[in-house]
């Protein structure tokens, strides 16, 4: 239950800028995910909040007090490593309750807390077994328990579902959001995978190449991305340069209406959005509909649930998903209608 | 266990595989039989492959081997040399890991401008003849009055010890993370905890390997010894060189040779015993 500020936070390595200014408000109990390709900053932010690591410019703050000074035992957070780290010369027990035996808490109260959080995730089976002898899910488990039973104030984690296989991983994330939610932590946990930084997040950061990009919920960081790059992160493949002009937007291969345009004069040189699978694909066009063009299946990529389409639409290519009920063979003529409040503006970028 | 699977096993190998083990066991062991023969001869003189009287033979003219009575009486100086091999491998090997430790960790963890060069000059106490390392000792031992006594000496062998034990305690170190120690630190544990709960424990197997390693190339060192004991200090191998200086392998020699080699095989068992079982044993190795 800990309030957690960066403010203008830099981080170099002698020469090299791992972070270059940071600013994240993180509001206390609040589930935040630091997303972003790998080499870009994220286990470098978390080491700093714990305090393994001193920013070289800027401040941390907890509940709005600076702790630069605060060492790291005394800073009260939790981490859980990307790659665990149980030592692996206790047993699980030993493991969960060595953040307990060295604070010289007593040892009937070890005992209590222990069998509660062995309950909680489910290792009460295991608990004489050596890290050696589990598997991935089990040693994460351990790790997260280690660290709960300190009751963090700050709780992070360091892509704790990386290793894992695709079942136990959902099974991890419900399991963790269940856990937050129940101790009510501030957390702050690192991915690279964008759907499970928006299934399991209150807010997500973006961080690109030691900056933060976004800090939205995860629909403002899917809908309406403040920047292109952003949004190709987060899966964008049809990203549209046009000209705003009276109500629409002219673009090489049509005029398309949009809402309402608004911050953007008419003039103004813009790049839009339109998510692939906001786009409907029609084998027969529909009378008076908006934005409807015509154009020709290039591929179908089969992926189980979905079909992925390219349909060129005059020389543009254009990327559509539809549920794969029916699947169109390459060279079928469709049309396809861009819904006018799916279209998403960014201002041009330079470069 | 281990050796009951190995007997077991043996008639299985080709007669290739076998001579193979049979010459490096008859390699490794060969060189003590002749010892052990000696020590328990009454009369060997060459060219006799055996002795030509055993001392069993001899029994109502001495109770107990000659090499044997004599070795194990005062006038060898046998425990004398066992006491201070003993106190001066001890010596070395603590001393040796309380410099090797911390510097081994800087080693591992730590990038910093010569530290190739650094390395490489790690091994020159054992390129360079410990003659010429033993006199030039001396003369710097002489002017300060460390000639002949106890510090001179362990001084002196942990000049062969310490690129050794750094090397070994580097690469342990380069094995466990600095993240165990940095979620130790993060668990709330101060720096005296997590040497004694988490560096030590996961070091342990190095640790002792290094230590008993250390141990014995201390207890082995014969040219320093001679040099910087100047007479004054006899430890087992001195001794040793002493009684076969002459040129001869008699039954004492033999005998002090077998004591000599007894410490060694004792801390080579244990050793065994302790990687294998207390550390490995627990869920290491993964
Ligand atoms: N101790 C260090 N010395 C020098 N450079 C470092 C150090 N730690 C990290 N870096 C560099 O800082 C950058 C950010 O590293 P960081 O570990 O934070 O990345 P990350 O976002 O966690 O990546 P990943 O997803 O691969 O774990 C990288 O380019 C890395 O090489
Ligand atoms: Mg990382």
């Amino acid at each position: 239950m800990t309030q957690v500020q960066l403010n203008a936070v830099r981080k170099e390595f002698g020469s090299f800028v791992a972070l270059e200014h940071i600013d994240l408000d993180i509001q206390s109990g609040e589930l935040v995910a630091l997303l972003g390709p790998s080499g870009c900053g994220k286990t470098t932010t978390l080491r700093m909040i714990s305090g393994l690591d001193n920013p070289t410019n800027g401040e941390i703050l907890f509940d709005g007090n600076d702790v630069s000074d605060v060492p790291v035992r005394d800073r009260n957070v939790g981490m859980v490593f990307q790659r665990y780290a149980l030592f692996p010369h206790m047993s699980v027990e030993k493991n969960i309750t060595f953040g307990l035996r060295v604070r010289d808490i007593p040892a009937s109260e070890v005992s209590e807390r222990l069998e509660e959080i062995l309950d909680i995730v489910q290792l009460t089976a295991f608990r004489d077994r050596f890290p050696a002898q589990l598997s991935g899910g089990q040693m994460q488990r351990v790790a997260i328990a280690r660290t709960l039973i300190t009751k963090p104030s700050v709780l992070m984690m360091d892509e704790p579902l990386a290793n894992l296989d695709t079942n136990l991983r959902g099974e991890m994330r419900r399991f963790i959001r269940e856990l937050q939610q129940r101790f009510n932590i501030t957390t702050i946990f690192v991915t690279h995978d964008q759907v499970e930084a928006m299934e399991l997040s209150d807010r997500v950061a973006v961080l690109f190449d030691g900056r933060l990009e976004q800090f939205d919920t995860p629909d403002g960081i899917y809908h309406r991305p403040d920047k292109t790059s952003v949004a190709k992160f987060m899966g964008a493949s049809n990203i549209i340069d046009g000209v705003v002009g009276d109500g629409g937007l002219k673009t090489a291969f049509a005029d398309l209406s949009i809402g309402d345009g608004g911050a953007f004069g008419a003039g103004s040189q813009v790049k839009a959005m339109v998510r692939s699978e906001a786009i409907r694909l029609l084998k027969e066009p529909e009378a008076g509909a908006q934005n409807q063009l015509s154009g020709t299946i290039r591929t179908a990529d089969f992926f189980g649930a979905t079909v992925s389409y390219v349909v060129q639409v005059g020389d543009y290519e254009l990327n559509v998903d539809e549920h794969s009920t029916e699947m169109l063979e390459p060279d079928t003529p469709v049309y396809l209608q861009l819904p006018s409040d799916r279209i998403w503006l960014f201002p041009d970028e330079k470069g | 266990m281990a050796g009951r699977k190995v007997t077991n096993t043996f008639n299985r190998l080709s007669p290739f595989q076998r001579f193979y083990l049979i010459a490096v066991a008859a390699l490794i062991v060969g060189p003590f039989a002749p010892l052990i023969i000696q020590s328990l001869a009454f009369r060997w003189a060459w060219p006799n492959l055996l002795p030509s009287v055993w001392w069993l033979e001899q029994r109502e003219k001495s109770p107990i081997p000659l090499a044997w009575d004599y070795v194990l009486s005062p006038y060898s100086r046998i425990y004398e040399a066992t006491i201070n091999t003993m106190a001066i491998g001890l010596a070395v090997t603590v001393i040796c890991l309380a410099i090797c430790l911390p510097a081994a960790r800087v080693l591992a963890r730590e990038r910093f401008r010569g530290k190739n060069s650094f390395e490489f000059f790690l091994s020159l106490p054992l390129i360079v003849p410990e003659a010429a390392i033993g006199i030039a000792l001396l003369m710097i031992f002489i002017n300060l009055g460390l000639a002949g006594s106890y510090v001179g000496i362990i001084i002196a062998h942990l000049i062969p010890t310490i690129p050794y034990m750094v090397r070994m305690l580097t690469a342990v170190y380069q094995g466990l993370g600095r993240e165990f120690e940095e979620q130790a630190m993060i668990l709330g544990a101060n720096r005296w905890q997590i040497l004694r709960m988490v560096t030590l424990p996961m070091l342990m197997p190095g640790v002792v390997a290094g230590a008993l390693f250390t141990f014995l190339v201390s207890s082995n060192i014969f040219l320093l010894t001679f040099f910087l004991g100047q007479g004054k200090i006899i430890t087992l191998p001195t001794l040793l060189f002493s009684k076969i200086s002459g040129g001869t392998l008699d039954a004492s020699a033999a005998g002090i040779t077998l004591i000599v080699s007894l410490p060694g095989i004792i801390l080579l068992v244990i050793s065994e015993r302790f990687i294998k079982e207390e550390a490995f044993g627990k869920g290491f190795g993964n």
